[in-house]
Formats: structure tokens, C-alpha cells, sequence
């Protein structure tokens, strides 16, 4: 009964987990483009080293980012239509969801503690979550989202007190962390693992878990240019004359 | 029997295509488009087409199996546009198209966009003969193409220089203040006016032009002598006779468009001209075309205006003419190509 888990957001990984959220196989390639090449090989690898046959996939399990736009696409829209092709349903997570719960396991946070989870959204500024650990034990996944996801500059994240009390994580603190000071030992990249993990809890818990993808930004439009003239002034003096 | 089944998906642009052929039979295409979301910004954004093309994804493949009445584990092939076109929305459907072929165990055939609007005539109007001239026309393409066999024999004679022929036809529309996309537009008024009120320059005509680029087009030059002839009459003070510069940049367009294919079915010896891409859903194109082939004894194919705008189904039909031949797959690795030169077929 294994699960497909795969995450675009900054590297390509993929992840076949079984029922249980026992690691079967995982791939990661890092490299912020060439998306679209790198992953639909990856997840035919996963399959053909655990011996798995595609048809016995029950579900997939896919990073909703948020992440830059073009990597982000080939992540959803390679679940959605790998579950097509399977007939089984796809889940999708936010992406720093999995940095969260990953932290709290990875740093043994108490239940209570509030983790602000930071990662890279180009142009200067940073996709960021504020969640509280809400499970004692540290192997619990769950954790709770307090403020977010939103996309702003670390100086502004840091001025709008999303920092305060809370322990900074992920690879957009490590970028400004004068604004945002990380600590050491946190995760930085999704999981597709702890994804996956994550699905298999939330769906047990009857959740809807939607793949729309978490853009936080409006596409750039640039408005069309006025029209250039081609008669110079001169020559339209000329002309008139 | 029957022939394989192939899924074709088409994503160069706005339109979201996906279609399914069984050998050269079309069984149902279907096509979602964003491009009212762009009207407004005077052209295709490529991050909103993409934005559209990953929601369209899944419903227009349903729609898709819907129609033809077929199951996606009956599909034998995927066949997708590789390029030319923009890249974001290339990438939506090359990774769908993996990851179909991944979960159905079929192969992938990543195709030519361009010769897919030559090959979707197969379709209509049946096998094609030994050779044929397809001139591919719209609003990212003007090329002239010599077929001797859709997949294993594309010469290229020529292309735009600069703009494509829609493309022109889109600027100029901006220039007499008619909405986008100004081809339509354009083409409804030069109905009305008079196509040899204005003598617009034909690009790359000249005699010195014949050596290099015999059947290449050149439209920036006619965009701009319009531009200065409108206006000169502006800055004059006279009014624009809107519908008569209309006809006259048309007809220029579709003269060098039609002389030029002309000469090149001439030159060798070829009896069957095709004209595909969204352009040639212009009119005065067409008549030219259909009076120029009549004149020289060339039978001119122009399949319906749905198959000339993007689709699927174009995909379709070449990925299953490369699956016939035997080609061999593409690998799950295909990179997509904005600038996919038209000597590759397939991927």
C-alpha cells in the first residue's frame, strides 16, 4: 500500500512511503531549475529500485508550496495527473507544514512552542508560516498554523512580530539572518517523507486536503507600453510644412 | 486490429488541448482557453496562460476520454508539445504528459508545434500525398515547410525574419485602436475597404532578396510603413479611412504570404499546398491562396478553423504518425524548447 510523496518547491524529492509512513525510497535532486526534467525520472527510479508497480500506488501526496511559480506547476500537475492515470487520490500539503513539524522533531520542541518557518521567495523577500507544536510526544506531527503563509520581506516579517517568541527556521532565515536569526540543526527543505506523513495523519482525521497551489503572489503583468511614433518630429514638421 | 490510441496535449500558448487519435481518426478534441484573461493586457501573459494551463489540466483530459467515449487505460500513446512556444506553459503540459505515461506504462512522444499544424490536415482531408508544401501561419509562426514525410522528412525553406504574420496583423490592430487580438478585427474591415487604395511595401520581395531569402517573410517593415502612413495623415489633420488601410495592409500580408508558397510549390514540383496555424483563419489569405493554387493547378488544403487555432488533436496526429514510423519514444527526461527548431520532428 505505498504512497507517492513528491515536493517542488526548492530542490525536486520524491518519497515512496508505505501505509504505515515507513521510508521505502527517496530521491533528491538540488537544482532550482529544470524541474519538469528532473522529476518524472525520479519517481520512475523510486518505483523500479523498491520493485513497486505503479498500479499498486494507493495515493499521492504533493508540496503545495508556497514556492516559485514554473517548479511549483510541475509538482501539481504531475500528481494530479499521475492520479488520474492510477484512479487514486491525490493530497496536497503546504510545504511548510512539513518544515514545521520537521523541526519539532528534529529540535525536541515542547508542545506550546511556536516555530516560525521562513524559506526563500526571490526578489528579496520570504514565504513564511507561524505554527505552535501541538503534540507532546516528539514523534507527533502535529503542528498547529498561528499567522500565514504570507510572502515579505524578512525586515518586515521581522517588524510585524511573526518572529517574536518563536524559534526561526528554514533557508530564508539562513538568507537574512540578521533580520531573522535561525537556529542551528532546523530542517530547511520540505521533507517528502514528513509530507507524506502528514497527509496520511490529516486524511485519517477526515481531512479535505485541496492541491491548489499556494502562489501568494499576483502573476507580473506589465501593462502594455504607448504605441512609439515612427515619424520623427522633424519629419513631421516636413510633412506639415 | 484497430490502431493505436493516442493522447495528444498541447500547451504552447493559452490554449489548453488535449484530443484523442486512433490511427488518422479523430475521436474527440477538446480545448480550454484563457484568452479572455489576457484580452485586456494587449496580449498573452505568459504566468496567468500558465496559471490557467494547470487548472485546465485534468478537466480537459475528463472531457476529453468523456467525449471520445474511450478509458485512459485504453490509451497506447502520449504525445505533447515539446516547442516551439512559451516556456512556462510548455512545462505544464510536458509534465502532465510524464506523468500520464508514467501511470499508464505507455510511451511519451514529445512533438513539434509547428509541424503539428500541418500534420492535424491528416485528419480532415486524409493521408497526404508524396510531398506537400505547408505554409504554418499565426500569431508566434510564419514557415514555410517542405513535407516529404510529416515525421521523418520536414525541409524548412523559410521563415519570418522578424514578426509572424498574426503577430503584424495584431499590431497593426493596436495601431488603428482596435481591440486585442487585432486580427478579426482587421480582417472584418478590410472586407469593407479597398485593397489597392495604398501600395504597403511586400517584405522581402526585392530581386536582391532572392538569393537568401527567396521564401522568407519579412512583416515589420509593412507594420511600420502603415504606422507612418496612418500617421502622417493624423498629424495632417485627415481622417483615417480606416477599412481601405485595413484591405491594403491585408493584402499586402497575404501576397507575399501566398506568392512566395507559390513559387516554392513551383520550384519543386509540388502539386498539394496545406495552410494551417491560427492565421489562416484569415480571409483574405484564404481567397488569395485558393485563387493563386487554382491559377498554378495546386490543390490547397486548409482544415476547419478549429483545427488551424492550437489543439490538440494536431498533437495527437503527429504523435501517432511518429508511433507509426516507429520512432523511437522520448525519454521521461524531455526538456522542453521555446525555440524548437523545426528540423526536429519529435524529441
Amino acid at each position: 500500500m505505498p504512497v507517492l510523496a513528491l515536493d517542488t518547491s526548492a530542490a525536486v524529492s520524491v518519497a515512496l512511503i508505505d501505509a504505515e509512513g515507513r521510508t521505502l525510497a527517496t530521491r533528491v535532486v538540488h537544482e532550482e531549475r529544470r524541474h519538469a526534467e528532473q522529476l518524472a525520472p525520479m519517481i520512475a527510479d523510486v518505483l523500479a529500485a523498491t520493485g513497486t508497480d505503479r498500479t499498486a500506488l494507493t495515493g499521492i501526496v504533493v508540496g503545495t508550496g508556497p514556492a516559485p511559480f514554473t517548479g511549483l506547476r510541475v509538482g501539481l500537475v504531475s500528481a494530479r495527473a499521475l492520479g488520474l492515470a492510477l484512479d487514486i487520490p491525490v493530497h496536497g500539503v503546504c510545504g511548510l507544514d512539513a518544515i514545521a513539524a520537521q523541526a519539532a522533531i528534529d529540535l525536541s520542541l515542547a508542545a506550546g512552542t511556536e516555530v516560525l518557518v521562513v524559506t526563500d521567495a526571490r526578489r528579496r523577500e520570504v514565504y513564511w508560516a507561524r505554527y505552535r507544536v501541538a503534540g507532546a510526544a516528539p514523534q507527533s506531527l502535529r503542528v498547529e498554523l498561528v499567522a500565514g503563509p504570507g510572502v515579505a520581506s524578512a525586515a518586515q516579517v521581522a517588524a510585524d512580530g511573526h518572529a517574536d517568541g518563536a524559534i526561526v527556521v528554514g533557508p530564508g532565515a539562513s538568507l537574512y539572518p540578521e533580520q531573522l536569526p535561525p537556529v542551528d540543526g532546523a530542517p530547511t527543505d520540505p521533507d517528502p517523507v514528513v509530507l507524506a506523513r502528514l497527509a496520511l495523519a490529516r486524511v485519517a482525521l477526515g481531512e479535505d486536503l485541496p492541491t491548489e497551489p499556494l502562489y501568494l503572489r499576483r502573476p507580473d503583468v506589465v501593462a502594455p507600453a504607448p504605441r512609439k511614433h515612427v515619424v520623427t518630429p522633424a519629419a513631421r514638421k516636413r510633412a506639415l510644412a | 486490429m484497430s490502431a493505436p490510441l493516442v493522447l495528444g496535449i498541447e500547451t504552447s500558448c493559452d490554449e489548453t488541448g488535449v484530443a484523442l487519435v486512433r490511427g488518422k481518426d479523430l475521436l474527440f478534441d477538446a480545448v480550454a482557453s484563457s484568452m479572455d484573461e489576457h484580452a485586456r493586457f494587449g496580449g498573452i501573459i505568459p504566468e496567468i496562460a500558465s496559471r490557467a494551463h494547470l487548472e485546465a489540466m485534468v478537466p480537459t483530459i475528463r472531457r476529453a476520454l468523456e467525449g471520445a467515449d474511450v478509458d485512459l487505460g485504453q490509451v497506447d500513446a502520449i504525445a505533447v508539445t515539446a516547442g516551439p512556444g512559451l516556456v512556462g506553459p510548455l512545462t505544464i503540459g510536458a509534465a502532465a504528459a510524464k506523468a500520464l505515461s508514467i501511470g499508464l506504462g505507455v510511451p511519451l512522444y514529445g512533438v513539434n508545434h509547428v509541424i503539428g499544424h500541418a500534420a492535424v490536415d491528416e485528419l480532415v482531408h486524409g493521408s497526404f500525398p508524396d510531398q506537400v508544401m505547408a505554409l504554418v501561419v499565426s500569431g508566434g509562426h510564419s514557415s514555410l515547410l517542405l513535407v516529404d514525410d510529416i515525421v521523418t522528412g520536414v525541409t524548412e525553406l523559410g521563415s519570418t525574419l522578424d514578426d509572424a504574420a498574426g503577430e503584424a496583423f495584431d499590431k497593426v490592430g493596436r495601431l488603428l485602436g482596435l481591440p486585442y487580438p487585432g486580427g478579426p478585427h482587421i480582417d472584418r474591415l478590410a472586407r469593407e475597404g479597398d485593397p489597392t487604395a495604398i501600395r504597403f511595401p511586400r517584405g522581402l520581395t526585392a530581386a536582391k532578396d532572392q538569393a537568401e531569402h527567396a521564401y522568407d517573410f519579412s512583416f515589420s517593415g509593412l507594420k511600420t510603413a502603415v504606422a507612418r502612413w496612418v500617421e502622417t495623415r493624423t498629424d495632417a489633420g485627415q481622417e483615417i479611412p480606416v477599412a481601405d488601410v485595413a484591405a491594403s495592409f491585408a493584402a499586402a500580408v497575404a501576397d507575399v504570404l501566398t506568392a512566395k508558397t507559390i513559387a516554392a510549390c513551383r520550384r519543386h514540383g509540388v502539386s498539394t499546398l496545406v495552410i494551417g496555424g491560427g492565421f489562416s483563419a484569415n480571409s483574405q489569405l484564404r481567397d488569395l491562396a485558393a485563387v493563386r493554387c487554382a491559377e498554378a493547378g495546386i490543390e490547397l488544403r486548409i482544415p476547419p478553423i478549429r483545427f488551424c487555432t492550437d489543439n490538440g488533436a494536431m498533437i495527437a496526429a503527429l504523435g501517432s504518425a511518429a508511433l507509426s514510423r516507429g520512432v523511437a519514444p522520448s525519454r521521461l527526461d524531455l526538456p522542453v524548447d521555446s525555440s524548437m527548431p523545426l528540423i526536429r520532428v519529435t524529441v
